[in-house]
């Protein structure tokens, strides 16, 4: 079993940079999953730990060995595809064991991990079917039993639920991550879903624009985005942003917009509080709560806004809808009939509200954290 | 609101739509004629091989044969007179050896077309087609001077070494073309799997190929087979004549035998084009499939 460390990564495609410097740490066992945009660099870092695109700058250490320039083959790793990529001419046994007899292993080694791949992904059945005899789930199945009968140090997923239909993927999504759990394989999974990247992540590492944004477990990427994009991209439906700037009044601290003005927590933001400083203010569809309906925050602030669309989910609906001329979503439990353009009262979640500088987009709180940081330092 | 589906006149819908598929009948009358146009030729071949050489002189040449048997005569007498048997395996070799070499080879360079690294790939590519773009018989003269020079004119390798270099563009074109549509990630899968560079090409690539490599196989075996011209001027002797340059002992001031004999030997010679064909055609048909010739 390996770690995986990223140092400094970097992939140039002439002058085009599309992976500008990964740092990163992936320990033995642990699932890792990037996300982002299209666009962003992911494939192209999963291809470089792959072995299929050469490392323009940078180390990757594979269980401690430097990986570099090392053929894909003697990685240690298996990567299933988006396409599956299986081969159409082979049955799924030859599909199977096309690695094993590659490496020349024993023919009764190679039938009893056949075996046992074909055991855990229950696909005794189709065995002696070629991959166009099968179906999408069945198809993706034959990919990681492909990947699995290897026993790698390291797996690699590029989207591999992308094709198949929503409640299929959901099924699998589940079963790979019990798969990786009773394999214990350091796992690397690349998606552009960021439900699948919640659900399935150790740690979750958003991407933007070839560079990482954050890194943490899900629950400290979703509470405390370090900037703008992250806030944004995590999170369903998408966090609502509002223009606006920093007040103070009385000892106390305001975010204030064209129609809303929230007081501040001034313990989390410390000393990145300035009077009119420029900011976005951040909430999520949970934090905006329509009054009455559901669970209602305790530290509050009642708006009064305007609906312009409800989607009606079933168990919740979303409502989309202004303060004055900006836009928000909220979450609407316990929902019952909204009409357009309902004029309706909400309560807004003042403890979590995550606010953001207007230029650099990132979370004020990482000033503060870092004054705190260099505090303890000098003592 | 719901059709009274029992109250409808099947019988007259069914009658409409088939007028409606139903082509006029002076269309069918003009494919009808073309096609017999199209026919008197094989027609011609089919009565005459069955006439002996009186029969042949004393009717019209459309006429229907008096029986069946003149057949085998004529038969033999072509084979022996313009020694069929050597040409025919002469040129079976040359038609499966060429032929067979020639997509291989075309194989390989569309796979390095399609699946390494290399610059000017483009450039590569039309150098390799460059070979199509001429009239072959512009090739005729030089070649000649360079076989006699190199003393391989009138040699089997001499003439299999002509076949499969005339023969490789085309193929690449064609393979090129389906290589490129063949999944990338499938090689890369194989590479991680631990397959090397010429294992994803044997064993990945080709098996995907068969179809249109077996389409170019039967088309430049058919080439190579009728070929009359290339194989006259570099392999005139005995031992290395084509079948097609056997057949040449019927033409001429010194030819005796009838039209008769002429034409059954013809018919023998594109025997062999004919069955490959059949034998193969399965893989052809799927071959134009995917390549769309
Ligand atoms: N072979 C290449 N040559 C030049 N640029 C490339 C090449 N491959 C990828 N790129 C560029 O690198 C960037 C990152 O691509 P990559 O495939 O890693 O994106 P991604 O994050 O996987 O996106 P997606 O979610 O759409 O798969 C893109 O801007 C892309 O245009
Ligand atoms: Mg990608």
């Amino acid at each position: 079993m390996a770690d995986v460390v990223l140092k400094d990564m970097v992939k140039a495609y002439g002058r085009h940079l599309a992976v500008r410097g990964i740092d990163l740490e992936i320990p033995d066992k642990s699932l890792v999953v990037f996300v982002g945009p299209s666009g962003c660099g992911k494939s192209t870092t999963l291809r470089m730990i792959a072995g299929l695109e050469s490392i323009s700058h940078g180390e990757l250490r594979i269980g401690g060995k430097l990986a570099n320039d090392m053929p894909s083959r003697d990685r240690g790793v298996a990567m299933v595809f988006q396409t599956y990529a299986l081969y159409p001419h082979m049955t799924v046994r030859d599909n199977l064991s096309f690695s094993l007899k590659l490496a020349r292993m024993p023919k009764p080694e190679i039938a009893e991990r056949v075996a046992k791949a074909v055991t855990v992904l229950e696909l005794e059945p189709y065995l002696d079917r070629k991959p166009s005899e099968l179906s999408g789930g069945q198809r993706q199945r034959v990919a990681m039993g492909r990947a699995i009968v290897r026993e790698p140090e390291v797996f690699l997923f590029d989207e591999p639920l992308s094709n198949l239909d929503a409640k299929l993927r959901n099924q699998m999504r589940v079963e790979i991550k019990r798969l990786q759990q009773k394999l214990g394989v350091t796992t690397i999974y690349v998606t552009h879903d960021q439900v699948e990247a919640m659900t399935l992540a150790d740690k979750i590492v958003v991407m933007k624009d070839g560079e990482i944004a954050q890194a943490g477990t899900t629950l400290d990427v979703f509470e405390n985005p370090r900037s703008k994009f992250v806030g944004g991209f995590i999170g369903s439906p998408q966090m609502s942003f509002f223009d606006g700037k920093l007040t103070q009044a009385d000892g106390d601290w305001f975010f204030e917009s064209e129609a809303l003005r929230l007081p501040v927590n001034a313990k989390r933001y410390g000393d990145a509080l300035k009077p009119g400083r420029a900011v976005w203010g951040g909430l999520r569809s949970e934090d905006i709560v329509p009054a009455g309906h559901g669970l209602q925050p305790t530290n509050h602030v009642a708006i009064e806004g305007v609906v312009t669309l409800a989607e009606m989910l079933g168990n919740e609906n979303l409502l989309f809808g202004t303060f004055g001329s900006s836009q928000f979503v909220s979450r609407m439990q316990q929902p019952r009939l909204v009409q357009q353009d309902e004029q309706m009262s909400f309560h807004i979640n003042v403890d979590r509200l995550h606010l953001f500088d207007k230029e650099t987009e990132l979370n004020l709180d990482l000033e503060s954290q870092q004054k705190d940081q260099s505090e303890e330092l000098d003592q | 609101m719901t059709v009274a589906l029992d109250t409808l006149d099947f019988d007259a819908i069914a009658r409409r739509e088939r007028r409606l598929q139903q082509s006029k009948w002076w269309t069918l009358a003009v494919a009808f004629l073309i096609s017999l146009i199209w026919l008197i030729p094989f027609y011609y071949l089919a009565i005459s091989v069955f006439k002996t050489q009186q029969e042949y002189a004393a009717k019209a040449p459309l006429a229907l044969p008096d029986g069946l048997w003149p057949i085998v005569g004529n038969a033999v007498e072509a084979w022996t007179q313009a020694k069929m048997g050597f040409g025919m395996l002469n040129s079976a070799f040359y038609g499966l050896v060429g032929a067979g070499l020639a997509v291989f080879f075309a194989a390989m360079a569309a796979y390095g077309l399609t699946r390494l690294d290399f610059r000017r790939k483009n450039l590569w590519f039309m150098v390799i087609f460059a070979g199509t773009v001429f009239p072959f018989q512009m090739y005729l003269i030089p070649l000649f001077f360079f076989y006699q020079d190199w003393g391989i004119l009138n040699t089997h390798f001499g003439m299999i070494l002509f076949y499969t270099a005339i023969c490789i563009p085309f193929p690449t074109l064609v393979l090129k073309n389906f290589m490129n549509g063949l999944s990338r990630e499938m090689d890369e899968a194989a590479r991680m799997d631990g397959a090397s560079e010429f294992t994803v090409f044997l064993r990945i690539i080709l098996p995907n190929a068969w179809g249109p490599m077996t389409a170019t196989f039967l088309l430049q075996f058919t080439w190579i087979w009728n070929d009359l011209l290339f194989s006259t001027v570099l392999g005139n002797r005995p031992e290395t004549r084509s079948i097609m340059n056997a057949l040449q002992v019927f033409q001429g001031s010194y030819a005796s035998a009838g039209p008769n004999i002429v034409l059954t030997a013809a018919l023998i010679a594109s025997l062999p084009s004919i069955i490959l064909f059949f034998v193969l055609r399965r893989h052809f048909m799927e071959g134009m499939r995917v390549t769309s010739l």
